[in-house]
């Protein structure tokens, strides 16, 4: 077995030719601009070419401009297959921000760290993704750091609160952590959890949820879900008649609630990975020259996008910095590129982010926000001290 | 008791959401024997169709941004009377989509005689197309009707009972008694008629109904045009309580659709309400720490019912043709 | 090389998609049509997963090597022929769509369980599958993959001219009449539904290492309408139709690639087209061309194939 094994396996050994980076220097990203995942995709498509436009006008990597190549990953595994396929051999580019879900992520970040292909997650938050390999490292921190601060912060503003009932989107990955993370922190904080209820990311009607919460009559609600169940569930939460405090974990940390929940989104508090209010000159200049665009402040995934993009820049400019970028070896400098970015230190909208040894991001600042909502359709996330 | 009576209303508000969704799809099967998975699509189109005579105005990812069609504010937009008729005419245009629908993916393989399962691809095909276009068009973001649509009615009704809250939003009981009527007038139509009586004639016996004089192709427009007017009309309905959730909001209802139109009985009218309800209601009573499973539901019940009653709740039995 | 690199993943999910296909095939010999395929591709692909990344495991990993492995084909083929057997006994009461949609629901019961399930891994699956035989690039699956389908090819081909096969067909052109003729329809309908159900399991199985991850989203309905679509835009009456239909569709998506968001559109329009222009399949019009025009048959849309009502 062990021979045929060897023989399959060699086949036809891999024989790359020796090639040159090219100019501008491609930067692959792919996130999910079909399918229903197209709702976070789309953010992240607009977070990149916001970066490639912003970092070209700076002069680009010490004056080499780059170029995104977008693929589409579609909301399946397959899909990002193909797409981180046809970034590493037929776009040839130099590293790739990608793919949008974690479930996408475990299928094809191997494929790109069995090439020696850095990849950058910009949303992807499952335990275990940066774990994949050596070449894989993301700047979406992991709920189990983000969370905890809202629940935290909702105590200070109603030192009251003793009743909590949890809810979370159970097929959502990213949730259905999260959630874990609620619930302990609301223990260790000495509250009573009295209802835990389920849902699904695709449900509309949350009345079941929503009366199970009013019969246990409690004073906090915590929601972890995406932009459009969790808005909905807020809407008939308040129309129902909940008064209480409600806390919104990360996935709804997006204006796309707004139009869901409208007036009733007043006063969520939100964990926050991204908030437009951190202050460092970067983050402003970004939030300022992206409001100007998009009439709104950047969101998170946005946010996140342009940050991964960045962090390649800032990477490949201290590589060119020691030897001209034009003169590597394309499978040299991916691998050049990707230890130059777990070395690093970046000064990013985020906030100064760095990576530890398996690529998982260590950001500092963490933002928890409440919701003022102006009118039905507008509303902004005020940054809570 | 309370909580009985709870689950009772909750039951009957999710139902009643899968009744008015089913009601169109099941219209088409029961005159053509296919299953339009199109209908999910033109749903949403109802919906989108609708928010844009009311509102007007789309977010930054589509082609069409940043535009207001309505700067001095919509004329559909102000009282419950402009809102039920921008609903109207957004239904109308759905009938419309349903219309060429037919004419573009159905008409050609009944001429054809192809296997009316592959009416199946046709409509996922073509459902593929009308997802695809809202999204490249209008982005994949959640957009809402505004509050104040239904007039100064409270968003929900909210009783005490021993003790205990009974709530039921009040679009809900919109949506629950539009189905109702919409079901009353649709039996009234099909069952006493001269439409209804062709429409019968068509779906027993093409072949007959033509020779009878009965123009079978214009009763399937008709058909069409009816349950695309139906699904339109829910599409509006269902959004107004929650929102126009994306491109793929109306698609998300057709599975579960599927799983109460067969409950129901294939092609019965009624059976799509009762298999609505039924559905609604056996979700509703599940217990929470089961909650998770509320999905398996509907479809256990399904698989159940065919091996029991394979016509369904009220579908009529069929004579084996061999 | 690169051709290899960026298309072997494609290619050999052709394979891949052409085999599921055919697990819709067998239990279609016998004239039923069963949707059930997604549900057993999922629970081949979990056990697969499970076996090749739970430490309850790690004994037999050590032990087997790389025969580990087949060893998942094999159970997994075992797992699903036990529940072909469970679903199809009372499941192939059914006829026709009815049938179809009973299938439907059995994907769906499945799905909500993998995502309910601890062992399972709940939404996010299970990840960090090791590769089958050592393989490193995609294309390299094509060793596992090719082979399996002519194998499928072969047995389905020797199936067909076996005694087993004639019981099918007979069951196929009028089962009341191969009732009579003494060939039980019950237990061949059964037989032909889990030859398709061990096939789709077997195939879920490679496709774990595969695919690098497993979860609740491979097992869908829409993979149920999508497996439909190979074998009525291939064609139903004979074995290649749903092996090229598969091939075909499931490469459209990516022969699409650079209209990016019109992709899907495209991709729409095409499905639409095919059962316009195609109503036999690509097989079917093939074969017609080959023939020449056969005597024309007066269109009586009351006498359908496969869409039976009961």
């Amino acid at each position: 077995m062990r021979t045929l094994t060897a023989i399959l396996a060699l086949g036809l050994a891999s024989v790359s030719l020796a090639e040159k980076v090219t100019t501008p220097l491609p930067i692959g990203i792919a996130v999910a601009q079909t399918s229903n995942t197209a709702l976070l995709g789309q953010e992240q498509v607009i977070g990149a070419r916001f970066a490639e436009k912003y970092i070209n006008a700076r002069g680009g990597v010490n004056g080499t401009p780059i170029r995104l190549v977008f693929q589409d990953t579609g909301g399946d595994e397959a899909g990002a297959i193909n797409a981180f396929q046809n970034l590493i051999t037929k776009d040839k580019v130099v590293g790739i921000v990608g793919p949008t879900l974690s479930q996408q992520a475990f299928s094809a970040d191997p494929i790109a760290d069995r090439a020696k292909v850095p990849v950058l997650g910009p949303s992807n938050t499952a335990k275990g993704i940066p774990q994949i390999g050596p070449f894989i490292a993301r700047v979406s921190a992991p709920v189990s750091v983000v969370a905890p601060n809202a629940v935290r912060t909702a105590l200070r503003l109603d030192p009251k609160i003793k009743k909590v009932a949890v809810l979370y989107a159970q097929n959502d990955a990213f949730s259905t952590s999260e959630t874990g993370t609620f619930q302990q922190t609301a223990k260790d904080q000495g509250l009573n959890v009295l209802t835990v209820q389920k849902f699904l990311t695709t449900d509309s009607d949350f009345t079941t949820q929503v009366t199970a919460v009013l019969n246990a009559d409690v004073d906090l609600v915590i929601v972890s879900g995406l932009a459009n169940d969790g808005g909905n569930l807020v809407k008939q939460l308040r129309q129902l008649g909940y008064k209480g405090s409600i806390i919104g974990g990360n996935g709804m940390n997006t204006s796309n609630m707004f139009p869901v929940c409208q007036q009733f989104c007043d006063g969520i508090i939100i964990a926050q990975a991204y908030s437009p209010a951190q202050p460092s000159a970067n983050n402003q200049l970004f939030v300022k020259e992206y409001s100007a665009q998009y009439k709104k402040a950047p969101p998170q995934f946005a946010a996140q996008a342009f940050t991964a993009v960045q962090v390649y820049v800032d990477a490949l400019k201290v590589i060119d910095r020691k030897k001209k970028l034009a003169e590597w070896e394309l499978a040299d400098l991916r691998v050049e590129l990707n230890t130059q970015i777990l070395a690093g230190k970046y000064n990013t909208p985020l906030g100064v982010i760095s990576f530890d040894k398996d690529g998982e991001v260590q950001q500092k600042d963490f933002y928890v926000a409440q919701i003022k909502m102006k009118d039905a359709k507008t509303g902004t996330f005020v940054f809570l001290k | 008791m309370t909580e009985l009576l709870q689950n009772l209303i909750n039951g009957l508000a999710i139902g009643s959401v899968y009744a008015i969704f089913a009601l169109g799809y099941t219209l088409v099967f029961s005159i053509l024997g296919i299953i339009n998975f199109a209908h999910g699509a033109v749903f949403t189109l109802g919906a989108y169709f609708t928010y844009t005579l009311v509102v007007g105005q789309f977010e930054n990812n589509g082609l069409i941004k940043g535009i207001n069609l309505f700067p001095a504010g919509s004329p559909f937009h102000g009282s419950a009377w402009a809102f039920a008729a921008a609903a109207l005419i957004g239904a109308v245009l759905s009938g419309l989509v349903a219309v060429v629908i037919e004419r573009l993916a159905f008409r050609p393989m009944r001429a054809r005689g192809a296997d009316p399962l592959l009416a199946l691809v046709s409509s996922l095909g073509v459902a593929l197309v009308i997802v695809n276009l809202i999204q490249i068009l209008v982005g994949a973001e959640s957009y809402s009707f505004p509050t104040d649509i239904y007039g100064d009615l409270k968003p929900a009704l909210i009783f005490s009972l021993g003790g205990k809250l009974i709530v039921v939003r009040t679009v809900q009981v919109i949506i629950f008694a539009v189905s109702m009527v919409l079901l009353l007038i649709l039996g009234y139509v099909i069952g006493r008629t001269r439409i209804g009586k062709a429409l019968r004639a068509v779906a027993e016996n093409p072949g007959t109904a033509s020779l009878l004089g009965i123009s079978v192709t214009r009763f399937i427009i008709i058909t069409f045009f009816l349950s695309g007017f139906l699904g339109g009309l829910a599409g509006t309905l269902v959004s107004t309580a929650f929102s126009v959730a994306g491109p793929y909001f109306g698609v998300a209802y057709g599975l579960k659709g599927l799983a109460v139109i067969v409950l129901g009985g294939l092609g019965s009218i009624p059976g799509a309400v009762v298999g609505g309800l039924v559905i609604g209601l056996a979700e509703a009573f599940v217990p929470a720490e089961y909650s998770a499973y509320k999905d398996a539901v509907a479809f256990a019940l399904l698989f159940v019912i065919l091996l029991i009653r394979p016509q369904g709740l009220l579908g009529r039995v069929q004579i084996q043709k061999v | 090389m690169d051709f290899l690199q960026t298309y072997g993943f494609l290619i050999v999910t052709m394979l891949q998609q052409g085999l599921l296909g055919l697990s819709l095939y067998f239990p279609l010999m016998a004239g039923q049509l069963s949707l059930a395929s997604p549900g057993f591709y999922a629970l081949g692909g979990y056990i697969a997963a499970i076996m090749l990344t739970a430490p309850q495991f790690a004994g037999w990993r050590d032990a087997l090597g790389s025969w580990i492995f087949p060893v998942t084909w094999l159970f997994s083929a075992l797992a699903s022929a036990v529940l072909g057997v469970i679903v199809g006994v009372p499941a192939l009461r059914l006829r026709g769509i009815y049938l179809a949609l009973a299938t439907i629901a059995f994907v769906q019961i499945l799905q909500v369980l993998s995502l309910n399930l601890s062992i399972t891994g709940g939404a996010v699956g299970l990840f960090a599958i090791p590769q089958a035989f050592g393989f490193v690039d995609r294309w390299q699956y094509i060793w596992i993959f090719l082979p399996t389908v002519i194998v499928v090819l072969l047995f389905a081909h020797r199936l067909q001219g076996s005694r087993v096969g004639r019981a099918f067909r007979a069951i196929r052109e009028d089962e009341l009449a191969a009732d009579a003729m003494g060939i039980p329809p019950t237990r061949y309908k059964v037989l032909a539904f889990v030859i398709g159900a061990v096939l789709a399991g077997v195939v879920g199985a490679m496709s774990a290492p595969f695919l690098n991850t497993w979860n609740a989203r491979q097992g869908t309905f829409d993979a149920s309408i999508a497996f439909l679509a190979y074998t009525l835009i291939g064609g139903s009456r004979s074995m290649w139709g749903p092996l090229l239909g598969g091939a075909l569709l499931a490469s459209l998506p990516e022969l699409l690639r650079s209209l990016a968001d019109w992709r899907l559109v495209i991709n729409g329009l095409v499905l639409v087209v095919a059962s316009l222009y195609l109503p036999q399949g690509i097989v079917g019009a093939l074969g017609r061309l080959r023939r020449k025009a056969p005597p024309q048959r007066p269109v009586t849309p009351s006498t359908p194939a496969l869409g039976d009502t009961p």
